[in-house]
């Protein structure tokens, strides 16, 4: 696959028009976190992408295919949506080999990539919600797609499964187009490689995520000692010395200023994610 | 159609007890002279022992629509819990999905229709009921039974995704609306038994045509995003 384009796509449900004139060219295997309020129409945009949803106006071309009308196109598109999609009253491995069966796939694969051995012959409406995601998950990596869309992937799921599924999707995107919704933004700047961001059904952002800017920043400072007389600006918070300072750079001048003065620094913590004002009003 | 009979095992049971009373009506004419001779002075409008029997065969057909239900609450269940949204998204479209949960269900009816004639001829045999009316009743059921199931699913699966909240509640309403063409069964032998084989025919005739347009035309008339949950 060489492009993903989106090209003046509006999409919705019955008359009501969801996503509106979203256009949007994809050409780097990469990951692409989609950053948006609750109701900003994420989950829509993966439906009209992946061809479920018919566009009201505008195109989804993968290569030179549209992904609504051609169903060799579709097949180059793993979904996931932010349910589990399983057959419940199956067995793990019966409820892959379900979807294995329709699409083909290589179940064996995917419990072995996924750690999901122990879980393999219990009933999936008996597993808790994070095996249930981590099952879930699975799914895509039943065979080998061109576009992976997945909306959350990691809700629910413990810190080492997220971190595993991460790797995987970093893995991935070497080649492979990523599209990864997500709520943590700790996550998504830690993942992804570009950063896309809807609002009310609108694109309002699309840059690499090391392009992003905030007006200011908050850097926390941790030391053994008192430090408060060298930043009289700061104020304590949990243990922290906080400092505000207009862009990066200036923390490293700081902190220089401050161990020549004496501060025996243990920890120095960014306390807003800059991707914090795209959940924002502006 | 594993999964459907995994899902429910009630409708199974309904609809073998349902198959075991309509073995009973298709033979209860011949046992019944056995037991109380007939007054052969009292004139008889119509002739009972070929035109009653065959009341069994609507009776036969309902117990395969019940016996197939549980695929369609896995259409409902399966609309739910993301399964088609997942199946949309791998390149199945609307026609695929409705397809495969026909087959599912026509499979379940098959099994339980061959079971059911199988039963009811060995009965008929064992009893002395008329090979004639034994293979009427036979070949009647099995297009009948088909037919109605095909036209249920198709209608249940239609009003189930057109519906949004709460979705599933319209099934009842599909059954309904799937089995009202099997009504004349039920009293036509009795009221015009000349014309009940024939009536039959084309009940499962007429009812196998709608069931065949009305897939093909909800596979276009309903959208994708019906199938969403």
């Amino acid at each position: 696959m060489q492009k993903l384009e989106l090209r003046d796509l509006s999409a919705g449900y019955g008359l009501e028009e969801v996503i509106h004139k979203i256009n949007l060219k994809l050409t780097q295997p990469s990951i692409y976190v989609l950053l948006g309020p609750n109701g900003a129409g994420k989950t829509t945009l993966f439906r009209a992408i992946c061809g479920i949803l018919r566009p009201f106006s505008g195109h989804v071309r993968l290569d030179e295919f549209d992904l609504f009308n051609s169903k060799e196109a579709r097949r180059k598109v793993a979904y996931l949506s932010h349910l589990n999609a399983l057959p419940e009253e199956m067995t793990v491995y019966n409820a892959l080999k379900y979807y294995a069966d329709i699409e083909g796939g290589d179940v064996e694969h995917v419990i072995d990539i996924l750690s999901l051995e122990d879980l393999r012959d219990k009933k999936f409406v008996s597993l808790s919600q994070g095996q249930k995601k981590r099952v879930s998950v699975g799914k895509i990596f039943l065979r080998e797609r061109d576009l992976y869309l997945l909306d959350e992937p990691t809700s629910n799921v413990d810190p080492k499964i997220s971190r595993e599924i991460r790797q995987l999707l970093a893995e991935l995107s070497k080649d492979k187009f990523v599209l990864y919704s997500s709520h943590n933004l700790y996550e998504a700047r830690e993942i992804g490689t570009y950063l896309i961001v809807i609002k009310n059904g609108e694109l309002t952002y699309f840059d690499k995520i090391e392009n992003v800017k905030t007006k200011q920043y908050r850097v926390g400072i941790k030391a053994l000692n008192d430090i408060s007389r060298m930043l009289p600006k700061s104020r304590l918070e949990k243990g922290y010395y906080v400092v505000t300072v207009q862009n990066p750079e200036e923390v490293a001048e700081i902190v220089d200023q401050i161990v020549k003065e004496g501060a025996k620094i243990v920890e120095i913590r960014e306390l807003d994610n800059p991707l914090q004002e795209f959940f924002e009003e502006r | 159609m594993k999964r459907s009979t995994r899902l429910s095992k009630s409708y199974f049971i309904i609809g073998a007890i349902t198959t075991v009373y309509g073995v009973v009506l298709s033979n209860l004419m011949t046992v019944i002279p056995k037991i109380i001779p007939p007054d052969i002075d009292t004139p008889v409008p119509i002739d009972l022992m070929s035109s009653f029997p065959l009341l069994s065969i609507a009776l036969l057909s309902l117990s395969a629509v019940l016996f197939a239900l549980p695929v369609i609450m896995l259409f409902v269940y399966d609309k739910n819990n993301g399964v088609l949204e997942y199946l949309l998204s791998t390149g199945l479209d609307q026609l695929d999905i409705f397809k495969g949960y026909v087959k599912a269900s026509l499979v379940l009816a098959t099994y339980l229709l061959v079971f059911a004639i199988i039963l009811n001829t060995a009965v008929g045999a064992l009893v002395g009921t008329s090979l004639t009316v034994l293979v009427t009743i036979a070949v009647l059921t099995f297009a009948i039974g088909i037919s109605e199931v095909f036209l249920v699913t198709v209608c249940m699966v239609a009003f189930s995704s057109l519906q949004r909240t709460p979705m599933g509640a319209n099934q009842p309403l599909g059954v309904i609306v799937g089995i009202v063409p099997m009504f004349p069964a039920l009293f036509l032998p009795l009221a015009f038994p000349k014309y009940a084989v024939l009536v039959d025919l084309i009940i499962a005739a007429v009812t196998l045509l709608a069931s065949i347009a009305l897939l093909l035309s909800i596979s276009r008339l309903i959208r994708r995003e019906k199938l969403l949950p």
